[in-house]
């Protein structure tokens, strides 16, 4: 039983994963999932790979909300920008993936930063309409014009390839989806106890308080858009090497409301909790879909009610977490561990 | 229960769920589908996966191929394509089916990679994109009748044949999505070998409602015949009742999401001579043996249900072609594979169809084939208003 996290040296201050128990588990995680390509099956791999792009692109948005409290309801369109702008460079001028990636992830920091610019004058739902312009707008463009996003049909592109060796199948570009979002993790974990981290959440808790105590506001909001927008780019410039296709059609402002979904299932500001978010989303709709699938053995017509039925679970479920812990399933996660740091010790 | 007892039975149940099924005998043939069942395309979904399912029973009632039996599985896909394309891998890691249904464009194209590589399946949707019909970039699929251009052929040709002494002009009204735009292209060249005047081109969002300055737009030019493309219902009837409204004499057409009889009911009186295509003919016409056959079993298993809509015909005409190239592959005395099934589709030709369709050549992997049909008010029904209409 862990009763107390002594520390001895600044290394040890410094620590992201504290705790003697907290890096078993990493490193047990790690080794599952260098291991689970090799042992799931197709299905599972796939969602496995569309939930670590979902929990890249959400991590972004609970940066942007979560941590600085600023609402973005365009969050699938920065998505698109960078899933564009690297399927563009990749086919049109033959960037390789590790240029044409970071360079999405670059083009759309500089549309966030276009976007984020009125956050400085208007707030709340005002700021959420702004940024929902923002989607249509974006949406619009990778519409229409043809000559450079191929309209309404799209681009597709060639596989990633380092040395000839190509990312074509899910086993391969997984190490690649994985690698990016986990660096991309730590990076934001390091970004939140930064200077910068901090002022993004003074100005969350209460911007005028933070901007007599020095903080920029104008900075600290546009920084807070360009890294979310950043992580959305990277997340948008993978999807085009998982999905080789991309079209306008991809990125709708469903996903975004999505990605609004995710961090707050998840926990508005916690950074494992966009992953708990990000697994809720994706696997309970189909954990529901297995069991009404089980429930077809028994009712073989029934599929007309119970399909329909699984929606209506799902949305409920949603309802109820939020009642029940509103602060998200990062903080169920933590009730359940903190009852487990006591067991069996517990009152 | 304990809450872990209650998770461990869930992940139990749901590994069950996932596990996958032994691997079929040599006598079975698996279809599987990913169809809409739920979402904004369920209106169709439902039927689709209705009609391939009564079509693939009736086979194996009849046993229309010697020695093989269809068995068919299907998932719902929710009109999504991650959901989709989840769902496809789903089914080919469990059951290893030999043929694939799909629930849209955007599922064709997304999983075309894959499907050329490692599944090697053969593959119809519900889409009639011109793009999936490309024997060259997507070998394994095969449209389950006309592309969306080829409709406009029939459209432009039927124009064409029953003009009167001027040139017929024409206007094109397409939502802006990919299901609207797809077959214009085509139609602007087709309109012009045929002699048609294109006087217009309105784009609208898919659905809009507010249609004054697109009718205005039509006042000003006056066309003979206005081509609907790439909606269900909205904005349709609202510019049908604007244009009449305003004494415009013009003829309205659609293509075949907005050729169900549903739209005869939304427009009562004002559906009077509304037109359209259709590759498949209608629950209800009595001169298609084919379709008795469809009305007679629907009768035997299905007795509550009156009418079927359209894309149940076509998800039964989609049967149609999976059985016949399953029959084609096993005369041939090769083994059912996707790209033995996928090799006999364009071989398939002048094929009677009892009457569910014209007679069917795959061209392409389509079937370039339709006839127009005029809506009848007082009856509520459409009636043939051509023979089946080839596309060029």
């Amino acid at each position: 039983m862990l009763i107390g996290n002594y520390k001895e040296s600044y290394a040890s201050d410094e620590a992201i994963f504290r705790t003697p128990a907290t890096r078993a588990w990493m490193g047990a995680a790690a080794v599952a999932a260098l291991v689970f390509p090799f042992v799931a099956g197709d299905y599972l791999l796939y969602l496995a790979n569309l939930m670590l792009m979902l929990a890249l692109g959400g991590l972004g948005l609970n940066i942007l909300i979560g941590f600085t409290g600023q609402i973005s309801l365009g969050h699938a369109a920065f998505m698109g920008v960078g899933a564009y702008a690297t399927a563009i460079l990749a086919s049109r001028f033959g960037l390789p993936f590790w240029l044409s990636i970071p360079a999405g992830g670059a083009l759309a920091t500089g549309a966030g930063m276009v976007v984020g610019a009125p956050s400085l004058r208007i707030k709340g739902l005002y700021l959420a309409i702004a940024t929902l312009s923002a989607q249509v707008i974006f949406e619009w463009v990778f519409t229409n014009w043809t000559s450079v996003t191929g309209g309404i049909r799209g681009l597709n592109i060639a596989p990633a390839s380092i040395a000839g060796f190509r990312l074509d199948t899910d086993e391969r570009i997984y190490f690649l989806i994985l690698g990016v979002t986990v660096v991309h993790f730590l990076l934001a974990s390091n970004l939140r106890r930064s200077r910068w981290g901090r002022a993004f959440v003074a100005v969350r808790d209460r911007d005028v308080a933070a901007e007599i105590v020095g903080v920029n506001l104008f900075r600290t909001k546009i920084l807070s858009f360009m890294v979310s927008s950043y992580y959305a780019g990277i997340a948008g410039g993978l999807w085009v090497y998982f999905t080789k296709v991309i079209t306008p059609e991809s990125f709708p402002l469903s996903l975004s409301i999505q990605f609004l979904a995710i961090v707050i299932v998840g926990g508005l500001g916690s950074i494992k909790g966009t992953v708990y978010g990000t697994v809720f989303m994706t696997l309970v709709p189909e954990v529901l879909k297995a069991v009404t699938g089980l429930a077809r053995v028994v009712w073989p017509n029934a599929q007309s009610y119970l399909f329909p039925l699984r929606d209506v679970v799902f949305g409920l479920l949603i309802v109820v977490f939020l009642i029940f812990e509103p602060h998200g399933l990062a903080e169920v996660w933590n009730r359940v561990k903190r009852f487990f740091s006591l067991w069996p010790f517990e009152k | 229960m304990k809450p872990q007892i209650r998770f461990a039975a869930l992940l139990l149940a749901v590994s069950v769920g996932l596990a996958p099924a032994a691997r079929a005998a040599d006598d079975v043939v698996t279809v599987g589908a990913c169809q809409p069942i739920t979402g904004r395309f369920a209106f169709a979904g439902i039927a689709i996966n209705a009609g391939l399912q009564d079509y693939l029973n009736l086979a194996n009632e009849k046993k229309l191929v010697p020695g093989k039996k269809f068995n068919y599985v299907y998932e719902d896909s929710g009109y999504d394509v991650e959901k989709a394309v989840a769902c496809f891998k789903q089914i080919m890691a469990k059951h290893s089916p030999a043929i694939m249904y799909g629930e849209s464009t955007g599922l064709g194209k997304a999983i075309a990679p894959e499907l050329n590589s490692r599944y090697k399946v053969l593959y119809a949707s519900a889409s009639f994109s011109s793009e999936l019909a490309d024997p060259k970039n997507h070998p394994f699929s095969f449209i389950s009748g006309p592309t969306y251009s080829d409709m406009f052929g029939v459209l432009l040709e039927y124009i064409a044949r029953n003009k009167g002494a001027a040139r017929p002009k024409v206007a094109f009204f397409y939502s802006d999505t990919e299901f609207g735009k797809d077959p214009i292209p085509y139609a602007r060249k087709r309109a012009a070998e045929l002699g048609i005047d294109v006087v217009n081109e309105i784009v609208t969002k898919a659905g809009a409602v507010d249609v004054t300055s697109e009718v205005l737009q039509l006042k000003k030019t006056n066309p003979d015949y206005v081509i609907f493309q790439g909606y269900i219902l909205s904005p349709i009837i609202e510019v049908i009742r604007a244009t009449k409204d305003f004494g415009l004499k013009t003829k309205f057409m659609g293509t075949f999401w907005s050729m169900d009889k549903g739209i005869i009911e939304k427009l009562g009186q004002d559906a009077e001579g509304y037109m359209g295509v259709m590759p498949y003919s209608y629950f209800y016409e009595e001169s298609a043996p084919g379709i008795a056959a469809m009305r007679a079993y629907n009768q035997r298993l299905h007795p509550e249900v009156k009418y079927q809509p359209n894309s149940y015909v076509q998800g039964w005409f989609t049967g149609m072609v999976y059985v016949e190239a399953v029959r084609r592959v096993v005369a041939a005395g090769k083994p059912v594979t996707g790209e033995n099934l996928a090799a006999v589709i364009d071989t398939i030709k002048d094929w009677d169809t009892g009457g569910v369709t014209g007679k069917v050549t795959f061209v392409n992997h389509k079937a370039g084939v339709g006839r127009v049909y005029r809506a009848n008010a007082a009856k509520g029904i459409f009636e043939p208003a051509s023979d089946w209409i080839y596309s060029k």
